[in-house]
């Protein structure tokens, strides 16, 4: 259980580099094209990771041998020809189980991310473009929101909301949105002592127009970078949530899988390679997918950040 | 400095305000009777009479706000209030299980630390070598990775299958052991759950580091250093990662709810008798009132901690004792 992949992310990698060689006329900055190039490889592998998952939650019903949900095998089989990871302890097909759990991962972690950075835009733009007692009272929420023991606060909404899909999302878009909102916020700053936006005020231009015309548009990559970091972060909870017990109860996920190898005792049965191991993988290569490709994408739309 | 302090102590008090109106309001705002969320589930099948002393008994008759302060009240003279489905005051709960969470948490902490300052100084003075960017792939995986699955691997493997260490948890019942036998039994079954936390905190600690180590390596006075001919190795050591160590130790003190939160899914793998584990089973019974407690004791146990680090920081850093 990451903390939250975010932070990975918010640690420069190249930016030293650059400030070390400031570009002139008179110095030559010494290139380092081989680390251009090892980051764009994380990019992409990132974005074939998602590309991949993508696929299968889309193909899900096409691409699995059998029905999730119905017994085609016996109890906790090794895998074999026509189970190819297994079976678990009702005689449910891994391999079927693993893909349509793409589908639940996938799409909480695009629900919850996009709650979070719709609340995320619209905190780091208000605080960061009216300034003053605005964004004193949005940053020191965001301070709170952040200081919160997160885990433990998650569980206690979800007990109480009760587990459900949208409950999930909810839940974890209402506390994810905080890092975003600091991040857009120092963007905003920038773009707020900007010439055209000046301009626009000076021509007195509405409020709402100038942060719907001129703000927004400036901030709008940098939210689908945060997007896709909120999103590798809500996949984890999602399955720490699963795991916990506190899932959609309907759906079958990684974490629930997980749940259940969990209560009953995979690890003493010689099973858990083939029932504990894929879903775990499966929950990592989601979240490293959305992580690279947030991280790349930063790094390429605002290398200034990288400081 | 006073000003600093007063600032921080203002943003704490707020946080704790923050989680204890929370655990306030959840209760008597959620879909569904107050008295259930506070008394346990068969309080919905009391007898009318009996529901009414009830709802006086935890003062649901009078005004929110009153209802507010109440609650306070008891917060400040330590009562979290009862637990109907252990028959326990949850105080006495709460203070069984906390030592073994410090326990977990400090010790993991610690080694995360150690060992995450040591690799991030190592791959920033490496930066862009191999070495670097495959530290950076590692890390990046490590803190993808579930930290409830890597328990249970830990378990299957170390535990189960090489019979190493005890599954679960955090002593051996059957024995009344005493002194260095007893250490012993609590050691060996607080390894694993240690070592899955230290796993999963390495890489926030090993990232910060090599953020922080690349900043200062840029900084003018490493370039001094090495033209009046200091060893590299000094320079790294004595002169770089000093200076990088301050960032980490605010973080090392803000990573600890990270921690704590980890705790909550490794406890509950290990069946480690922590606060984490009692959040999971007191969801399982459906005990609100030890879920809040829960959550306002860890959220006590981060803000402490944050306040320990502000405290101790200006003895480290001078900078900040002057002042702005």
């Amino acid at each position: 259980m990451a903390p939250d992949p975010s932070e990975a992310v918010e640690i420069p990698v190249g930016a030293p580099a650059a400030a070390a060689a400031p570009a002139g006329p008179e110095r030559v900055a010494t290139p380092r094209p081989r680390r251009r190039v090892r980051l764009g490889f994380i990019g992409s592998l990132g974005a074939a990771l998602l590309a991949l998952l993508i696929g299968a939650a889309v193909l899900a019903p096409w691409i699995t041998p059998y029905d999730p949900e119905a017994t085609t095998g016996a109890p906790l089989e090794p895998p074999s020809r026509r189970h190819p990871l297994g079976t678990n302890d009702i005689g449910q097909d891994i391999l079927s189980e693993l893909i349509f759990g793409v589908r639940i991962s996938l799409s909480i972690g695009f629900f919850a991310a996009a709650v979070a950075i719709t609340i995320g835009t619209l905190v780091g733009l208000l605080a960061g473009y009216f300034g003053r007692w605005v964004d004193t009272v949005l940053m020191r929420l965001v301070d709170v929101v952040l200081v919160l023991p997160f885990l433990p606060l998650v569980i206690l909404l979800a007990a109480y909301l009760g587990p459900s899909f949208w409950n999930i999302i909810l839940v974890i878009g209402l506390l994810v949105w905080a890092r975003p909102a600091r991040v857009i916020r120092s963007q905003v700053l920038l773009l707020r002592s900007l010439d055209y936006v000046d301009a626009a005020r000076a021509l007195g231009v509405s409020t709402g127009r100038i942060l719907r015309r001129h703000v927004l548009p400036g901030v709008l990559s940098l939210s689908l970078a945060q997007f896709i970091l909120a999103a590798s972060n809500a996949i984890l909870i999602e399955a720490s949530l699963s795991f916990l017990g506190l899932g959609d109860p309907t759906a079958k996920s990684w974490g629930s899988m997980l749940y259940y190898a969990q209560v009953r005792s995979a690890f003493l049965s010689g099973a858990w390679p083939w029932w504990v191991l894929p879903p775990g993988m499966m929950i990592t290569a989601a979240v490293l997918g959305f992580t690279f490709t947030g991280f790349a994408l930063e790094g390429i739309l605002y290398p200034r950040l990288r400081r | 400095m006073v000003r600093f302090l007063a600032g921080k102590g203002g943003q704490y008090a707020l946080v704790l305000l923050v989680a204890v109106t929370l655990n306030f309001l959840l209760p008597r705002l959620m879909p569904g009777s107050p008295l259930v969320f506070l008394a346990g589930e068969d309080a919905g099948f009391l007898a009318d009479d009996q529901r009414a002393a009830l709802i006086r008994a935890f003062g649901l008759d009078q005004p929110l706000w009153r209802q507010y302060l109440r609650y306070l009240g008891g917060l400040v003279r330590g009562d979290f209030g009862f637990s109907f489905a252990r028959g326990r005051p949850i105080a006495e709960i709460i203070l069984d299980r906390l030592p073994w969470t410090l326990l977990l948490v400090g010790v993991s902490l610690l080694f995360a630390t150690l060992a995450g300052v040591a690799w991030g100084t190592l791959a920033a003075w490496r930066r862009g070598s191999r070495a670097d960017i495959g530290s950076l792939g590692i890390a990046m995986f490590f803190e993808s990775t579930p930290s409830f699955w890597l328990a249970m691997i830990f378990i299957a493997v170390f535990a189960a299958g090489l019979g190493w260490f005890p599954i679960f948890g955090a002593r051996t019942a059957a024995l009344a052991l005493s002194g260095w036998a007893a250490a012993r039994d609590i050691a060996t079954h607080a390894a694993l759950p240690i070592a899955t936390l230290t796993l999963v905190t390495i890489p926030g600690m090993f990232l910060i580091m090599r953020y922080s180590m690349l900043a200062v390596l840029g900084e003018q006075y490493i370039a001094t250093a090495r033209a009046k001919g200091v060893t590299e190795r000094r320079v790294m050591f004595g002169h770089a990662m000093r200076n990088a160590l301050l960032p980490v130790f605010t973080v090392f003190m803000l990573n600890l709810g990270y921690v704590v939160s980890g705790a909550t899914v490794v406890e509950t793998v290990f069946s480690y008798p922590g606060v984490g584990r009692l959040l999971f089973e007191a969801v399982l019974a459906r005990d609100y009132p030890v879920m809040q407690a829960t959550f306002f004791i860890l959220a006590v146990t981060v803000i402490t901690a944050n306040v320990a680090a502000d405290l101790l920081y200006p003895l480290i850093d001078p900078r900040v004792r002057r002042g702005p």
